[in-house]
């Protein structure tokens, strides 16, 4: 047995601040028909096996899995939800590949986070309720237990019930890490605006990126502080947009004429929930990639990657993760930054495609963007972004506030990764 | 999008508002509940130091994260509702994403005898712009309106 997983097939919608128009199954029925369109194939009868990326809250329903299976194609066939970023995603498609069960598997991440009201206080909802969210403040409703019949002080309610206007943010943590960042890395506010300054500016090269903005650090220095030392500019802003790949043994890409991109390997890991015990370096990207290298066989990712995208939901992300993925030393990465090594023509191109700075958050869908990026750099199809003879790339995600869950995907041209 | 036909007036699509009855009960767990119910009769914490690595939790725990392994009644221990300021930021928005009226310091507390830390809100007593490493204290509720919730905590104040 030796079975190869590859893509040979993507297709996204266009990434926007909001999406009245068309609701979120028609949202996913566009990026999943453009997927199957470039892949050339039905889904009705040449997908094995379907994933999508989703968590109810997100969604606005319960049991998502359930409201799945129409609009990727997926009716009375084998579907189910990873409940995590699209590399997580991804990776489970490798792995039913991998048995032998399955030869085409579609993977689907989306964020249709417009349609979400309370986004601040969704993700306060993902903080521990009784030791952690608290110090964000009033949390419950006057009224707060379903049935009248449980008087308002029975169950004792957590946090008191004064005005609701007064909860943190929750990318309060945010505030706390790029604190903890600048001291660890010795690095500077402004070195942390330049990231934002570059992957805003590479936008302008990405058709489907509109966060695009010509900005000077000063600008992004002079934004408020919203959660000092973290500034407005600082925080990538929330972005709607869908994205499939399909998945699929090499001999399945061999027989639909198509040229594959090779899944190498990947890597996944999660962080202790506790922000008590937690640490704030990224972790879990570095648990991630040492998974992902060790499968792909890269003995020297620095040197074997030609194009890199990881995550940037925050400006200083951008370096902690570039540090944490072991492809700058300690403190090293706002220099490389510095001496342009992360432009389009430097040593480690990073998200020439404007990361979440410059296309935006796309929650659960972020780690599929940043995967679409490199497959369209390693299909030569970046236009004028395109790195040149670009082989081999790797996109890492990381879940957001107030995650400690991060994957790392690599692709490459060829079977075997070249070192 | 791709469809033939598409929306071009921009009062056209019609939109739903809803929401989700969504309300539970926590509950707070062995190693929650002694540590909640001390609360309301001192103004120290509770902290269980796991037997194998001598990792010391606060809030304190049932097993060790690391080991895996059960902490045992006889590991748990009274630390001081006190500590030093590691991290701090002043948040200037709400849920929202408003500004808020009063900002709020919020610090990760690294709690005193422990390897543990907590999130407080931080009371100082000149405006300081550095809170790094400052000493701060719990400041509860009077005992008797002490219900046992995180809230009992009002803030953590600047120590001295
Ligand atoms: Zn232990």
């Amino acid at each position: 047995m030796n079975r190869k997983v590859c893509i040979v097939g993507v297709g996204h919608t266009n990434f926007n601040s909001m999406t009245p128009d068309v609701s979120w199954k028609e949202f996913m029925y566009d990026a999943c028909k453009k997927a199957y369109f470039d892949a050339g194939i039905n889904p009705r009868k040449d997908v094995d096996s379907f994933i999508t990326c989703a968590e109810d809250y997100w969604e606005g329903f319960g049991i998502f899995d359930e409201f799945v299976p129409d609009q990727i194609g997926a009716t009375l066939r084998p579907c189910c939800t990873v409940c995590g970023d699209g590399i997580q995603g991804m990776a489970n498609a490798y792995m039913q590949i991998m048995t032998g069960l399955m030869d085409t598997v579609a993977v689907e991440a989306h964020s249709k986070v417009s349609d979400l009201l309370t986004y601040g206080d969704v993700v306060l909802h993902a903080m521990d309720p009784l030791f952690e969210k608290p110090v964000s403040g009033p949390v419950e409703r006057e009224r707060y237990a379903g049935s009248p019949s449980y008087p308002d002080n029975n169950p004792k309610p957590l946090v008191g019930s004064t005005d609701e206007k007064e909860r943190v943010h929750p990318y309060f943590l945010a505030g706390l890490e790029m604190q903890h960042y600048l001291r660890s890395a010795k690095v500077t506010e402004e070195q942390c605006a330049s990231v934002a300054v570059k992957n805003k500016k590479n936008a302008f090269l990405n058709p489907y990126a509109i966060n695009q903005a010509d900005l000077s650090s000063e600008d992004v220095m002079s934004s408020e502080y919203l959660f000092n030392p973290l500034k407005r500019l600082d925080i990538s802003p929330l972005v709607d947009g869908a994205i499939c790949f399909v998945l699929a043994e090499e001999s399945v890409a061999k027989k639909l004429g198509i040229e594959p991109i090779y899944l190498n390997g990947f890597g996944y890991s999660s962080e202790t929930p506790w922000l008590s015990t937690r640490g704030m370096d990224a972790g879990y990207a570095r648990q991630a990639v040492n998974m992902a290298t060790k499968m792909a066989k890269l003995k020297d990712p620095k040197k074997a990657l030609d194009v890199v995208e990881v995550d940037d939901r925050f400006s200083y992300k951008e370096l902690q993760h570039i540090e944490a993925l072991g492809l700058a030393g300690p403190g090293e990465a706002a220099q490389l930054l510095e001496e342009g090594e992360l432009y389009k023509d430097g040593s480690l191109p990073t998200n020439l495609s404007g990361g979440s700075m410059g296309v935006g958050n796309c929650l659960e869908a972020t780690g599929l963007q940043r995967s679409l990026e490199i497959i369209t750099q390693l299909r030569g199809l970046a236009g004028k972004r395109q790195v040149t003879d670009a082989e081999t790339g790797l996109a890492q995600s990381w879940r957001g506030i107030p995650s400690g869950t991060g994957a790392v995907a690599i692709f490459s041209r060829n079977p075997e990764v070249k070192t | 999008m791709t469809y033939l036909e598409k929306q071009s007036n921009p009062l056209d699509p019609v939109h739903f508002r809803g929401n989700l009855q969504a309300d539970y009960l926590y509950t707070s767990g062995a190693a929650g509940d002694k540590f909640f119910k001390h609360i309301m009769e001192n103004d120290s914490f509770l902290a269980s130091e796991c037997e194998e690595c001598g990792t010391v939790f606060c809030p304190p725990r049932l097993y060790c994260e690391d080991c895996f392994v059960e902490i045992p009644d006889e590991k748990w221990k009274e630390v001081p509702a006190k500590g030093t300021v590691r991290l701090f930021t002043t948040a200037m928005l709400n849920t929202f994403g408003e500004p808020l009226e009063v900002p709020k310091i919020i610090g990760l507390i690294d709690i005193e005898g422990t390897d543990s830390s907590m999130l407080g809100i931080l009371k100082t007593k000149d405006q300081k712009q550095d809170l790094t490493g400052i000493t701060v204290e719990a400041v509860f509720r009077p005992t008797q309106e002490r219900e046992g919730t995180l809230k009992d905590i009002l803030y953590f104040n600047e120590s001295g």
